[in-house]
């Protein structure tokens, strides 16, 4: 059975001149960017290195050998470097020297365990499904990317960061300045600075972690492991610690002119009858992990769920 | 292998030649242990009180701002080296230029009210610095912005701890907390050192209509 639609006649003219624009527009649109379309073999263990300067760049892992860039080079762009050598695939996004350039989106498709660097200025940074070492870094861009129990090492100037963790252990290190970050379900090592940053991050279970900032506020909440080793600084920042679980360790917490606020334990006391500071020091349970909170006017909160 | 890796292995393997050369054991010229003995029961003495005192983990912590800026430095300067000679970043010199990081940075590079800073971490942080003044273009305006207010704001950090520990010398969570503050200055200018060294083609972008900062 045909359908067939026809205009009412009181539409005709519209639909005559959205048809005229449209077919005016389109050859403008052919030329707003080139569609990319290379792939090469690459080593399931190999790295892949992209560069670009402004749009987006999307990461993928699937279970081919292979190295696939799609996407659209921006209008104005120099050339899209697609290069390899033995194990490292490079792709590169080169500019010429003057800036009326569009941004380029590009999508890249890798073997899943495949070591993945990414570097951009302004673009955002994507990837899901890589099981390899990534190493993400962007000055303004922002880093979305999951965790499988490989390293992740996420730095940024003034990006935001987010993390979806998978519960295994691994290393995730993120480094901003000015850029927000939040990571849910991480487990293993977690190192985290900051200056004015918000670091927010959630702990399956953490073995060591280092946090540290300026003026921005550190939130931690997850369990400790046994031998746990959890140190935190912030100048005026505020740190929040929500533990979960059964804990045993060894706190030791303290501030020049910040509050601190726990649920379990002693009171804080005061350092010195004329001077502000506080300290906590209470052991839980066996005391085995450790946890170290420092602070200079940021108000300390150390809580169980 | 590039000339500046084999030109380093190259200086390791005359340093680990020159190490083995050296004698295992030396045999002191004197008996040593009497001046050690005099010198300990020196400082067993009660020290002036107008000399603040830091405590053994200070020196400690010192030392390793010392390597963190030493370290810190080697591999900016490293990074820097790897750069091939055509790829020289482009400073963008754009119109407004606002302060350089040294005039958003300088921070009072002092201990509390008496103490001075490791000559050494001085150096490192002035290179860093230098470096950083010669990529600082190349970022876009608003993220550069961004990165001075925060090394401001850094500056602004180590100046309340130092203003705390001229109320309260000698005190061990000051006296931490400020190592701390200019590792972290250290840190973050060879961050952005190294992540702007990493970008070629940074400075004439279109990057600053998509910056969200």
């Amino acid at each position: 059975m045909k359908t067939v639609v026809a205009a009412a006649p009181c539409c005709q003219p519209v639909v005559a001149r959205a048809i005229a624009l449209l077919a005016a527009t389109l050859p403008l649109a052919a030329f707003a960017g080139t569609p990319i379309n290379k792939l090469t073999a690459a080593d399931p263990t190999g790295t892949v290195e992209i560069s670009n300067t402004a749009g987006t760049v999307t990461v993928t892992g699937w279970d081919r050998n292979e190295v696939e860039v799609t996407g659209e080079l921006g209008k104005g762009t120099e050339r899209l470097d697609f290069t390899k050598a033995d194990k490292i695939t490079r792709i590169k996004v080169v500019l010429p020297n003057r800036s009326d350039v569009e941004d380029t989106d590009l999508i890249v498709k890798v073997p899943a365990t495949s070591l993945v660097s990414v570097n951009t200025v302004s673009a955002d940074i994507g990837v899901q499904g890589v099981r390899g070492t990534q190493r993400l870094q962007s000055v303004s861009g922002e880093l979305r990317t999951e965790s499988s129990g490989e390293d992740i090492e996420c730095r940024t100037v003034s990006g935001d960061v987010n993390i979806a963790g998978s519960g295994r252990k691994g290393l995730v290190s993120i480094t901003t300045v000015s850029g927000d970050a939040t990571a849910t379900r991480l487990a293993g090592e977690v190192n985290g600075s900051t200056v004015s940053g918000n670091l927010t991050l959630g702990v399956g279970e953490t073995s060591r972690s280092r946090l540290r900032s300026t003026s921005g506020d550190l939130t931690l909440q997850g369990s400790l492991a046994a031998d746990a080793r959890l140190d935190i600084e912030s100048i005026s920042g505020d740190v929040r610690l929500d533990l979960v679980g059964k804990t045993g360790a060894d706190f030791d917490v303290a501030s020049f002119s910040g509050d601190i606020r726990n649920c379990f334990g002693p009171k804080p006391v005061r350092t010195d009858e004329y001077a502000p500071g506080k300290e906590w020091r209470h052991q839980e349970g066996d005391g085995s992990a450790r946890v170290r909170i420092k602070t200079l006017s940021g108000d300390v909160s150390v809580c169980r769920k | 292998m590039t000339q500046d890796e084999r030109t380093l292995q190259g200086a390791v393997a005359r340093i680990d030649s020159q190490l083995r050369e050296l004698p295992r054991e030396i045999e002191p010229g004197r008996d040593l242990w009497s001046g050690i003995a005099a010198r300990i029961d020196e400082r067993a003495a009660p020290a002036p009180a107008s000399e603040p005192r830091h405590s053994a983990w200070f020196w400690q912590a010192a030392a390793a701002v010392a390597l963190v800026a030493a370290s810190s430095l080697l591999t900016a300067t490293l990074l820097d080296r790897d750069r091939p000679a055509g790829q020289a970043v482009v400073t963008a010199a754009p119109s407004n230029q606002v302060a350089t990081s040294q005039d958003a940075v300088g921070m009072p590079a002092a201990f509390g009210p008496a103490g001075t800073l490791d000559p050494e971490y001085l150096a490192a942080r002035k290179q860093l610095t230098q470096m950083l003044d010669q990529r600082i273009g190349t970022l876009p305006p608003s993220a550069r912005a961004k990165l001075e207010f925060n090394l401001g704001e850094m500056r602004r950090a180590a100046d309340e701890i130092n203003a705390a520990l001229a109320a309260q010398p000698g005190d061990p969570l000051l006296e931490e907390l400020l190592l701390k503050t200019y590792q972290d200055e250290l840190a973050v200018l060879s961050n952005v050192s190294q992540l702007t060294g990493s970008l070629e083609n940074a400075a004439a972008s279109p990057a600053e209509k998509r910056m969200q900062l």
